[in-house]
């Protein structure tokens, strides 16, 4: 294993373990509060469920409308412990809690559902008893009013009553009367038969009349005027008429009589209906208090939701019915209240089966509430005991974690530092050994994968590289050494070509200069030439003028002194460039003054200007004499003027100015060109002594021209070098020499890096 | 309903509303104080089957219920289409094709609900259940009596259904009596569905216990001796589209024998209408302003009938002495007052075949006494009288009438027992031939003289059970009455009931005692109550101010 996973180890099994008691304590917590938690819910719910219970007992027993706010009590307290039963399933720890829940929560749906079925019936009764007891009401009243037409009826009958036994009375008057007439009728008769004495016939005609006279009165009490009149007129005949008043009498008391016990009859009829009127008010009311007391007992029954003393009312009402229905009471009243009894019962009948549906309701609720109730409390045991188990097992799990992270900590912590340091010190022995010799066999444990065979094998493979890296460097130097003669050797010879080269231009801009002198004094012997000629031809023609002779000799005399002028000329132009030549080839050290020596070089410069129409402005002559490499000064400045001319003015729409300028600078010599060109890019500026550095590689630039100049500068020269320029504004370069350089070669400066600016 | 009022302007509907309130308020709109009428009748009908019933009071309390295919315009005797919205006669009178209206409802009732309206399987249920003895429903409730007295059986030769709608019937000779007959109580048309449906329930009885019909009111309940209860029929066919304000919605037969207390009842309001207010108390009613009296001649008799199966009633000279010894005039004058009228003939004289050439028969006790000696009978005998418990409207006191018979005939010797039973039992033994001398009477079924002379006197109805309560069968009178049925020519049948009423005077098997004017004292808020010649009590159209 490796060192880091050791040292991982080492520092993780610790912490991992500490981690991992941390996580489970946490977890634990977090559960034991969840339990607790649910704990508390559960507690709530079986609160909530046991008010609810409570409360529904409440809305059973309560008035009508006084149901409404339990309803809603009741509801309120369901839809709480429903969330909370909710709430209890969604954080149950197990499955059996959340099914528990579950099944609390649908037992709860159901309790509720009962509930608002049991309201419903409980409505809907509570609309039966209501119209029940209207109906009964109405009953009453009915029965009342039934009993009052019943009274009234029953006044009406008696004078009824009392009519028809007046009339009977008369009546039987009236057939008393007739009796006595037919008696005293007959006694006359009798009296006649016999020959009875005047007198005592006379008494019985006188008593015939008299009997008459009653029956007529009797007669019209009972409204018979013509019978009347007619008796009085027949017991006032003399006896002749005695038939006919028998006769009459007869046929008189048969209707007469007949009429009585038609009467008779009517009037025992008209008793016996009385005797039935009496029983029939009595019944009527009989029925109103029947219906009162029943009203009563129902309601009672009702309000103790006794189903079996309610149907039992049920029985009563038929009853109540069927006597209201089997009195003859009055017809109007009685359809009403046999519809008002049936209507009762029939609702009676529907409020028993509501009462007996509740009743089932609330044992099914009770049920179901004992069932909730039950598992909220085994909900909340649960909970709680989760919680107790949690926080028990939380301190042991702290010990046990501890104790065992502690242990296990330590061991690892053993095993792994022994594991790392038997193979460290190995190591160390081992490169000790190393380092007393190198050559000797590699470190020991390079099979090793953990660090330390990375560190052997390091080490091995440091000690390998080391050796190689001291050839490579050994071989590298020899080839650097190499490379360096091989430059030393380059650069001479590209210095002798660049020289060779500027000798070329010396050559060229001799050549021209000399051409200009040579060819005039060429024309000018040739013009002379040509005047001997023509002169001769005179001559020897004889054709010779004075005047001509004349104007030949000044035409001669023109033309040598024009041939000696340039030919002089031609002779100084050859003896300076001899100078310069001898000056660049030599590469000796001569002494000379700075101005006549300048003068010479621009002039054999001017070729290079002339191109361009450039122009050499020089400053007064400085008077400078100095001892030094003229040849070497040469090339650089005739460097500097060709860079003056090939970059400065390059694309230049004018011809630019070079100002040379010569100049004391303490115990140097200070020497600046200047143009007034397009100056150097900033960025080319650090770059320009580079060697090959050139942006005019396409014009032929070797890029070697100021590299020669530095080297020249600081190696020949002894001097140094400066650059300023700004791109469209010229560029001076600056030389500072001393009069006369020392004999040192400093070789070290050449083999520097080349430097923006040598020091 | 206050904007019910105010819609309205009659101020009659407004009480009317007022009062819906009241009560409304008072039941809670409970259907209780529907518009009742009350009809103060005189006594139990003996059945709510119109096939069943034989007396006015249970046939007019079986018309409330029921129609029939052709009837009579109330009032009259007037026959019009019914259930049949037309009929054809052809094939010399003996065949009848009747087109029944379509749509008519039957009552639904607790047990029933009809499925379709009336139809030819009803008419053919209505009629062979009373024709076929081996009918289901034959022997069901009792004795088609009417259709047998009728002698429909021996007539009708077959009834077919022509197709829904149509029902003819083939009889085997003319009868002219035979629409009229239709016209009857026991031509109603029962529902066959609910005959039906009983017969599946085992309840066939319920048939005439909670009729079923398509009058205009259906049957809610009958308690004897206390009411028979009725609904208006919403959907009664002859029922005017809208209906009025005033019209009634629950008829009661407030049932009350006595006539004193039925006056009563009718002075404190408890019925509207009242049946045959006592002949003393006419002037009461007239004079009371509260009161109407509502008077109509009736086609009706009351006689005395004698039992000619029954010594010594066999003997036709004892029965002209009966007739003889008794004093009509005396007993018209006590007990039917101004109302009734002598009678000469078992039909009244406002029939078209009242023999107006006889004489009124004689009140001669000393004839009497001879044919009775002539008989053998000098010394008298001793028999029954029965007399009729309740007052009809031909008698409006049987017991008195039968009181001063009795007199009169103790005069000859005979010694009359007065017999009577309550009215059901009491028509049972005079239909059963038990009496020898009894009270009766007949209203017309019909107005036709046939319904007076065949049905009470012919030799048909003399077998047990017949309405020819004197089982008087005289070969020659029952030639006469029968081929006057059998001819409409009325000049031909005027010549047969003259014959043979003269034959009728002679066998004296009745003492004719009375026609009468049939009174109805009403309430004045009963509008639309008349009387009927045909002893109809009708509550159709009968309207009531509150």
């Amino acid at each position: 294993m490796r060192v880091g996973r050791k040292i991982a180890l080492v520092g993780g099994v610790p912490i991992l373990v500490a981690a991992a008691i941390a996580a489970a304590g946490w977890f634990l917590l977090t559960q034991g509060e969840r339990a607790r938690a649910g704990a508390l819910l559960a507690a709530r719910v079986y609160h909530d469920l046991t008010l609810a219970r409570l409360v529904r007992d409440d809305f059973v027993a309560a008035r009508a409308d006084a149901r409404a706010a339990f309803e809603t009590r009741f509801f309120d307290l369901t839809d709480r412990a429903g969330r909370g039963l909710a709430t209890l399933q969604n954080q149950a720890r197990t499955r059996g809690q959340a099914e528990r829940a579950a099944a609390a929560r649908q037992s709860l749906d159901r309790y509720v559902e009962r509930m608002r079925d049991f309201s419903a019936v409980a409505r809907e009764n509570d609309g039966l008893i209501a119209e029940m007891s209207r109906r009964a009401s109405r009953l009453t009243d009915l029965a009342e009013q039934a009993r009052e037409r019943q009274q009234t009826s029953n006044v009406d009958l008696a004078w009824t009553l009392t009519g028809k036994v007046n009339r009977l009375r008369a009546t039987r008057d009236a057939v008393t009367g007739l009796n006595a007439v037919l008696a005293a009728a007959w006694q006359l008769a009798l009296a006649r038969e016999r020959g009875a004495p005047p007198g005592t016939e006379r008494s019985e005609r006188t008593r015939l009349v008299h009997a008459g006279r009653d029956l007529a009165a009797a007669l019209r009490a009972t409204s018979r005027e013509t019978e009347a009149a007619e008796a009085e007129r027949l017991t006032a005949l003399d006896s002749a008429a005695s038939d006919r008043l028998t006769e009459w009498g007869e046929r008189l008391l048969k209707i007469v009589t007949s009429e009585q016990r038609t009467l008779d009859d009517e009037v025992a009829q008209l008793l016996t209906y009385a005797g039935e009127a009496n029983a029939t008010e009595q019944a009527t009311q009989n029925i109103g208090i029947t219906t009162l007391k029943l009203g009563q007992r129902t309601a009672e029954a009702l309000a103790r939701r006794d189903a079996e003393a309610v149907s039992a009312m049920l029985g009563e009402g038929e009853r109540l019915s069927a006597s209201a229905s089997a009195l003859p009471i009055s017809p109007l009243i009685q359809s009403e209240m046999i519809e008002a009894i049936d209507g009762w019962r029939a609702r009676l009948a529907t409020t028993v089966d509501g009462l007996k549906r509740q009743n089932a309701m609330i044992a099914e609720m009770d049920g179901l509430a004992a069932g909730l109730s039950e598992a909220a409390r085994a909900l909340n045991d649960d909970a709680v005991e989760d919680a107790d188990r949690f926080g028990t097992f939380l301190g042991q799990l702290l010990l046990a974690g501890a104790a065992v992270g502690l242990l296990l900590g330590a061991l690892v912590a053993l095993a792994v530092a022994r594991s790392i340091l038997v193979p460290l010190r190995q190591l160390q022995g081992d490169m000790i050994a190393l380092a007393a010799d190198p050559k000797a066999e590699g470190l020991s444990g390079t099979q090793r994968t953990d660090e330390l065979g990375d560190i052997a094998r390091a080490t091995n493979f440091f000690v390998t590289e080391i050796g190689r890296r001291e050839r490579a460097l050994r071989r590298a130097k020899d080839q650097a050494d190499n490379a360096l003669q091989d430059l030393h050797q380059a650069q001479d010879d590209l210095i002798r070509a660049e020289k060779l080269a500027s000798l070329g231009q010396l050559v060229a801009g001799v050549a021209h200069e000399i051409n200009t002198p040579l060819g005039i004094a060429l024309t000018t012997a040739t013009l002379v030439r040509d005047e001997t000629r023509a002169f001769q031809g005179l001559v020897t023609a004889g054709t010779l003028s004075r005047s001509r002779l004349t104007h030949f000799v000044d035409r001669v005399g023109e033309g040598s002194q024009l041939l000696c002028a340039n030919l002089t000329r031609a002779a100084d132009l050859v003896h300076g460039f001899k100078q310069v030549a001898v000056d660049r080839a030599s590469d000796e050290r001569r002494r000379f003054d700075l101005d006549v020596w300048l003068g010479e070089l621009l002039a054999s410069l001017q070729p290079m200007l002339r191109k361009g129409g450039h122009r050499i402005e020089r400053d007064d002559p400085s008077g400078i004499v100095v001892d030094t490499y003229p040849g070497v000064l040469a090339q650089v400045v005739t460097n500097l003027v060709a860079n003056a001319v090939v970059h400065g003015f390059a694309g230049a729409e004018r011809p630019g100015t070079i100002t040379v300028r010569v100049s004391h600078a303490g115990s140097l010599v200070r020497l600046e060109v200047s143009d007034d060109g397009g100056g150097i890019a900033p960025e080319h500026l650090g770059r320009i002594f580079d060697p090959f550095f050139t942006t005019a590689r396409s014009h032929g630039s070797t890029g070697l021209g100021m590299h020669i100049v530095h080297n020249l500068v600081t190696a020949k020269l002894q001097g140094r070098i400066a650059v300023e320029s700004e791109p469209g504004r010229g560029t001076l370069v600056r030389l500072e020499f001393p009069r006369a350089p020392g004999e040192v070669e400093r070789t070290g400066t050449a083999r520097r890096p080349a430097g923006a600016q040598a020091p | 309903m206050r904007r019910r009022a105010r819609d309205r302007i009659g101020y009659r509907v407004r009480a009317a509303a007022t009062v819906a309130v009241m009560l409304a308020a008072v039941t809670g709109a409970s259907p209780g104080q529907a518009r009742t009428l009350v009809y103060c009748s005189e006594g139990n009908p003996e059945s709510l089957d119109p096939g069943l019933v034989t007396t006015t009071t249970a046939m007019s309390a079986a018309w409330q219920m029921f129609n029939s295919l052709v009837e009579f315009a109330p009032g009259t005797t007037d026959l019009r289409p019914a259930l049949a919205e037309s009929w054809q006669v052809s094939d010399g009178g003996r065949t009848y094709d009747f087109t029944l209206r379509a749509g008519v409802r039957f009552h639904a009732n607790a047990g029933f609900t009809p499925s379709r309206p009336l139809n030819a399987d009803d008419v053919l249920f209505s009629f062979l259940r009373q024709w076929k003895p081996d009918h289901p429903y034959h022997r069901v409730g009792g004795d088609f009596a009417y259709f047998r007295d009728l002698g429909l059986a021996g007539l009708i030769e077959g009834i077919e259904r022509l197709d829904e709608r149509r029902v003819r019937f083939r009889l085997k000779e003319p009868d002219a009596t035979f629409l009229p007959n239709l016209a009857q109580a026991f031509g109603s048309i029962l529902s066959a569905e609910y005959a039906e449906q009983l017969a599946r329930r085992g309840v066939p009885e319920e048939l005439a216990r909670a009729p079923v019909g398509t009058g205009p009111f259906r049957f809610v309940d009958y308690r004897p001796d206390v009411a028979v209860r009725y609904r208006s029929f919403p959907e009664y066919w002859r029922r005017a589209a809208a209906a009025e304000a005033e019209t009634v919605e629950a008829l009661v037969f407030s049932i009350t024998p006595n006539t004193a207390v039925r006056l009563t009842k009718l002075k404190a309001g408890e019925c509207h209408v009242m049946a045959f207010p006592g002949t003393a108390d006419l002037d009461a009613v007239r004079t009371d302003p509260d009161l109407a009296l509502v008077s109509g001649e009736e086609l009706n008799i009351a006689y005395l009938a004698l039992n000619t199966a029954r010594p010594p009633m066999t003997d036709p000279r004892v029965r002209r002495a009966i007739n003889l010894a008794i004093d009509r005039r005396a007993i018209v004058e006590a007990v039917y007052g101004p109302a009734g009228t002598v009678a000469h003939n078992p039909l009244p004289p406002s029939s078209w075949a009242f023999h107006r050439d006889l004489p009124e028969p004689p009140f001669d006790r000393e004839a009497a006494a001879r044919l009775l000696a002539e008989a053998g009978l000098a010394e008298g005998f001793e028999t029954d009288l029965w007399f009729l418990p309740v007052s009809r409207p031909y008698n409006p006191n049987g017991r008195r009438v039968a009181d001063m018979i009795r007199v009169d005939l103790s005069r000859i010797g005979v010694r009359a027992r007065l017999v009577t039973r309550d009215w059901t039992a009491y028509r049972a033994a005079l239909y059963g031939g038990e009496p020898t001398m009894m009270l009766y009477g007949w209203t017309s079924d019909n107005g036709d003289p046939d319904n007076f002379m065949n049905v009470l006197l012919g030799c048909r109805a003399a077998e047990p059970g017949g309405a020819n309560l004197a089982r008087w069968c005289d070969p020659g009178y029952d030639a006469a009455v029968q081929a006057a049925r059998r001819t409409d020519d009325r000049e031909v049948r005027t010549r047969l009931y003259r014959d043979a009423q003269v034959r009728f005077r002679e066998a004296a098997p009745w003492v004719p005692l009375a026609h009468t004017l049939v009174h109805m004292a009403i309430r004045r808020t009963v509008n639309g109550f008349r009387t009927d010649p045909l002893g109809r009590t009708l509550f159709e159209g009968v309207t009531l101010t509150e």
